[in-house]
C-alpha cells in the first residue's frame, strides 16, 4: 500500500491542523497500518521528550548572575532617557503601531526595517547626486 | 551545568516592590531577579542555539534588555512569560547576528540518575546531541514549535521566514530527529 499520502498527514495531526474527516480517514488508516502507527508513535515519543526536555532548566555557569549585574551596574539606569534608548523606543513603538508588511511567498518584514532601507536609500541617492553634480561642474570646458 | 526543575515556576514573580527597586537602578534588587531566573533564560539561550559559549551571551543580553525594559513591564503577562519572551527574542536576534559554526558537539552536564532519561528511551544526552546536529534552518523552528510550544504563525515571524516554509522545516526537523533517535535506540 501507498502510504505516503497518509504520511504527509501525520504531522498535520500531531500538530492538531487536520480537520474531522482528515483524522477521521488517518484514524482508520493507523488502525490497520502497523508502519503509519509506529512513524506516528515514534514521532509522539520524540515530541514528548522535547517537551519534558524543555521542562528542564540549566543551570548556567558559576559566578553567571554576578557578571550580569556587574554589566547591568555599568549601564545608565533603567528609567534614564539616553539618545540610544529614545531611538529605540521610537522604534519599538513603531513596530507595534505599524506591524509587519506582507512580501510575496508569505514572508513579512517590519515597516521600520522598511522606513530604515528607505532612508538608507535616499542618503545614497543624495551623495550620487552631490557628485554628479560636482562632476558636472569640474567638466572641462 | 546540572538541570534543576524550574526553579522559577515553583517561585511566585518578583512583587511589586521588587521590580520597582530593580527599575530604579538598585543592582541588588536586579541581581535577585537575574539568580530567580537565570536557569530558565540559560536554558531558552541554550535550546535555541545549541552551545554554551553563545548561550551565556545571549543570555547575559537578554538579561541587560530586561533591565532597560523594566520600566515597561506591565503586569499583563506574568513577569516569568515576560522573560521568556525577551530571552527567546534575544536568542534569536543573536543567533542573526552571530552565524558562527556552532561549537564540536557539546552535551550539557546532565547528571546521570531518572533526570537524563526523558522517556521512551530517550536521554537527555541523546536528544541535545541530535538536536545540535540538525541544521540550523530545522533546529531553530523545531526548537520552537515543538520544545516551546510555539504557534506557527509566531515561529515565522520570529524568524522572517514564510509560514509554509517554517511548517516544512519543523516537519523536517522532526523527521531527522526521529530517525536519529531510532537509529541510536537500536544501535
Amino acid at each position: 500500500m501507498d502510504c505516503s499520502y497518509f504520511r504527509a498527514r501525520i504531522n498535520h495531526y500531531v500538530d492538531g491542523e487536520l480537520g474531522y474527516l482528515e483524522t477521521a480517514e488517518l484514524q482508520g488508516h493507523l488502525s490497520f497500518c502497523a508502519d503509519c502507527a509506529e512513524e506516528l508513535a515514534q514521532m509522539s515519543e520524540v515530541r514528548g521528550a522535547m517537551a519534558t526536555w524543555g521542562r528542564t532548566e540549566l543551570a548556567p555557569p558559576p559566578g553567571f548572575a554576578e557578571r550580569v549585574a556587574a554589566a547591568a551596574a555599568l549601564e545608565p539606569k533603567p528609567g534614564e532617557a539616553t539618545v540610544g534608548r529614545v531611538v529605540g523606543d521610537a522604534l519599538d513603538a513603531l513596530d507595534d503601531t505599524l506591524g509587519r508588511i506582507p512580501l510575496p511567498g508569505g514572508r513579512t518584514i517590519p515597516v521600520k526595517n522598511v522606513l530604515g532601507y528607505g532612508l538608507a536609500a535616499a542618503a545614497v541617492l543624495i551623495q550620487v547626486e552631490r557628485y554628479l553634480r560636482r562632476a558636472r561642474e569640474l567638466k572641462p570646458l | 551545568m546540572t538541570p534543576s526543575n524550574l526553579k522559577w515556576a515553583t517561585l511566585p514573580d518578583p512583587t511589586p516592590a521588587e521590580l520597582a527597586r530593580a527599575a530604579d537602578g538598585e543592582v541588588e534588587a536586579f541581581k535577585t531577579i537575574v539568580e530567580r531566573y537565570q536557569g530558565m533564560v540559560y536554558s531558552v539561550a541554550y535550546n535555541v542555539l545549541g552551545n554554551h559559549t553563545d548561550a551565556e551571551d545571549a543570555a547575559q543580553e537578554a538579561f541587560l534588555r530586561c533591565y532597560r525594559k523594566l520600566p515597561q513591564y506591565r503586569s499583563e503577562a506574568t513577569f516569568s512569560t515576560w522573560l521568556f519572551r525577551l530571552a527567546l527574542n534575544s536568542s534569536i536576534d543573536y543567533k542573526r547576528r552571530e552565524r558562527r559554526r556552532p561549537e564540536p558537539v557539546e552535551v550539557p552536564d546532565v547528571a546521570a540518575g531518572e533526570q537524563a532519561e526523558l522517556g521512551d528511551g530517550i536521554t537527555a544526552a541523546t536528544l541535545t546531541s541530535a538536536l545540535h546536529d540538525l541544521p540550523n534552518d530545522y533546529r531553530v523552528p523545531t526548537v520552537l514549535r515543538d520544545i516551546y510550544g510555539l504557534p506557527y504563525q509566531e515561529i515565522a515571524d520570529l524568524t522572517a521566514r514564510p509560514l509554509g516554509t517554517v511548517k516544512v522545516m519543523v516537519h523536517r526537523g522532526r523527521a531527522s530527529l526521529r530517525l536519529r533517535l531510532q537509529a541510536e535506540r537500536e544501535a
